[in-house]
């Protein structure tokens, strides 16, 4: 990631800096991030905040964290397991334990289920265990279900670092967003149309950077 | 001229009871006494006279004795919010480094303290903030936020203070200011902390916080010289002392008694604060020596007045 701040004196840039690098450490973002920029105007109290986000994780399947085992699905990377099981029992619903009667429950949970649903055929055998009863098409569909996608909380995540980062007088915000990131303008004071033109001179600047790489 | 000396011992449990002897044969106080297993620390007032009797005996228990600088005072650690941004990074290490050098910290954030233009405290913030002896101001590392909330934050306390900040005191002493449109008086001034999202433990970060310990300490130490100028009709080491005598703290209290240079903090119900003000101290009552009145936070406040204006107590 290289951050680059600039507009304040010696000490605010070099502080700044530190404090981008260490929030986007912290709140685990760093490797997501190619290039982030922040211009300070401590005068007129505006703050321009620009990320251009890089590399995201691609999506993990279930065949990436699970292997087959027959009519079994061993778990081989047990940080995924409850969203795992959560996307299978949402999917192909929630196998019954053993020794309760199929007859009882069966017609409560048809009216439960969504169309997608098709009885209860998947079910937790033990902790890293997952039996099903599948048709073998069904199975490889199964293996290609995407268990997480790290872009979904990146943005939640990256925004949350903009907003610990900046200031936290400057509580009137305009974003420019772009095809690559987002740039956020930052005041306590209405933001005059001056300002908002460099954020999006900023943005644009940004994105040309990107492109380049 | 100083009354007490205030030093803080930490050495082994082995017959540590003969220096609380010693120090109690000498009319000192035990302020604070901590025993973890197998070690033990106390923060020990004594004359200052008796300084190198005290020196013999720690030596001879194989103790260590060190100087609090800050000993005696109660002081506000005050940042702009609560909020992510300023704690609890430096905030806390600040108040941490106040601490181990003797003092008592409580913390307040401003409720809208944040910003440039939009900073202010409140009347009731102020008056919580003046009930301590000094007010430490954490701020962030703009200059120009850092003057302008330093005018209108902290210029109209009639406590001392201290601003902990940024920008280093050469950048601020070379700026385009003059030192009246500054808005801070650059001898309450410490820079080169500001905002941070890291424990400050390297030790050029040490370094600072020890200067910050040393600025607060001359801001302290023009107080104690006015108070030594008119003394008060009687310490509030040797009040504490009493009240703990006639009201012995509750179980599980903690720090019922905080010592100010010019009084105490009293955390007591209702029903004892008649039994407080009826201790005699001398010849005389507290209620003749000290004004009363509750803390808007915590506990009573007990200011002890003048000896010119009471007469001796003895």
């Amino acid at each position: 990631m290289e951050v680059k701040v600039e507009g304040g004196d010696e000490f605010a840039n070099a502080s700044y800096e530190k404090l981008c690098n260490l929030i986007c450490r912290d709140i685990g973002v760093k490797g997501n991030i190619d290039r982030l920029q922040m211009f300070c105007n401590a005068a007129e109290h505006i703050f321009i905040l620009s990320v251009k986000i890089g590399r995201v994780g691609s999506p993990v399947k279930v065949r990436d964290v699970t292997q087959r085992e027959g009519k079994k699905l061993r778990i081989t990377n047990e940080k995924y397991a409850p969203e795992l099981l959560a996307l299978l029992w949402d999917k192909y619903g929630k196998g019954k334990e053993e020794g309760v009667e199929e007859g009882v429950e069966e017609g409560v949970e048809e009216e439960e289920g969504d169309g997608e649903r098709g009885g209860e055929r998947v079910r937790q055998i033990s902790r890293l265990e997952v039996g099903f009863e599948l048709k073998e098409e069904e199975v490889a569909e199964l293996m290609e279900l995407v268990v997480s996608d790290p872009r979904d909380d990146l943005t939640f995540k990256i925004l949350d670092g903009i907003d610990r980062i900046l200031p936290e007088g400057a509580r009137v915000r305009h974003p420019v967003s772009t095809a690559h990131g987002v740039t956020i303008l930052a005041s306590e004071n209405p933001i005059k149309e001056e300002w908002r033109a460099t954020a999006e001179k900023i943005a644009q600047e940004m994105e040309g950077v990107n492109e380049n790489v | 001229m100083k009354m007490y000396e205030i030093m803080m011992f930490t050495g082994g449990v082995y017959k540590f009871n003969e220096l609380k002897e010693v120090v109690e044969d000498i009319g000192g106080f035990v302020l604070q006494e901590m025993v973890m297993q197998s070690e033990t620390m106390m923060h020990l007032a004594f004359p200052v006279e008796e300084e190198p009797r005290i020196r013999a005996k720690a030596k001879e228990l194989g103790g260590k004795l060190k100087e609090l600088p800050l000993a005696g005072a109660e002081i506000m650690v005050v940042v702009p919010s609560l909020g992510k941004h300023h704690a609890v990074d430096p905030m806390c290490d600040v108040a941490e480094f106040l601490r181990r050098n003797g003092a008592i910290t409580n913390m307040i954030g401003l409720a809208r303290g944040v910003g440039k233009r939009i900073a202010q405290m409140t009347a009731r913030e102020k008056a919580i903030i003046e009930e301590c002896d000094a007010a430490v101001f954490v701020f962030g590392n703009f200059k120009e936020c850092l003057t302008e909330k330093a005018a209108r934050l902290c210029s109209g306390l009639e406590v001392p203070y201290l601003i902990v900040g940024g920008p280093p005191e050469s950048d601020l002493a070379e700026s385009d200011l003059a030192e009246s449109d500054l808005g801070l008086d650059l001898e309450n001034y410490v820079g080169g902390v500001g905002r941070r999202a890291e424990r400050m433990r390297r030790k050029s970060e040490i370094e600072l916080l020890e200067k910050m310990v040393e600025a607060l300490k001359e801001v302290l130490d023009e107080k104690k010289r006015e108070l030594e100028e008119d003394p008060l009709a009687a310490s509030p080491l040797f009040v504490k002392e009493m009240i703990e005598m006639n009201l012995p703290p509750k179980a599980g209290e903690e720090l019922p008694i905080v010592i100010h240079l010019d009084g105490l903090r009293v955390k007591v119900g209702q029903e004892d604060e008649e039994r407080v003000l009826e201790i005699e101290i001398g010849k005389r009552r507290l209620s003749e020596i000290c004004e009363m009145k509750e803390s808007l936070y915590s506990g009573h406040l007990l200011k002890v007045l003048p000896e010119a204006v009471t007469g001796s107590v003895f």
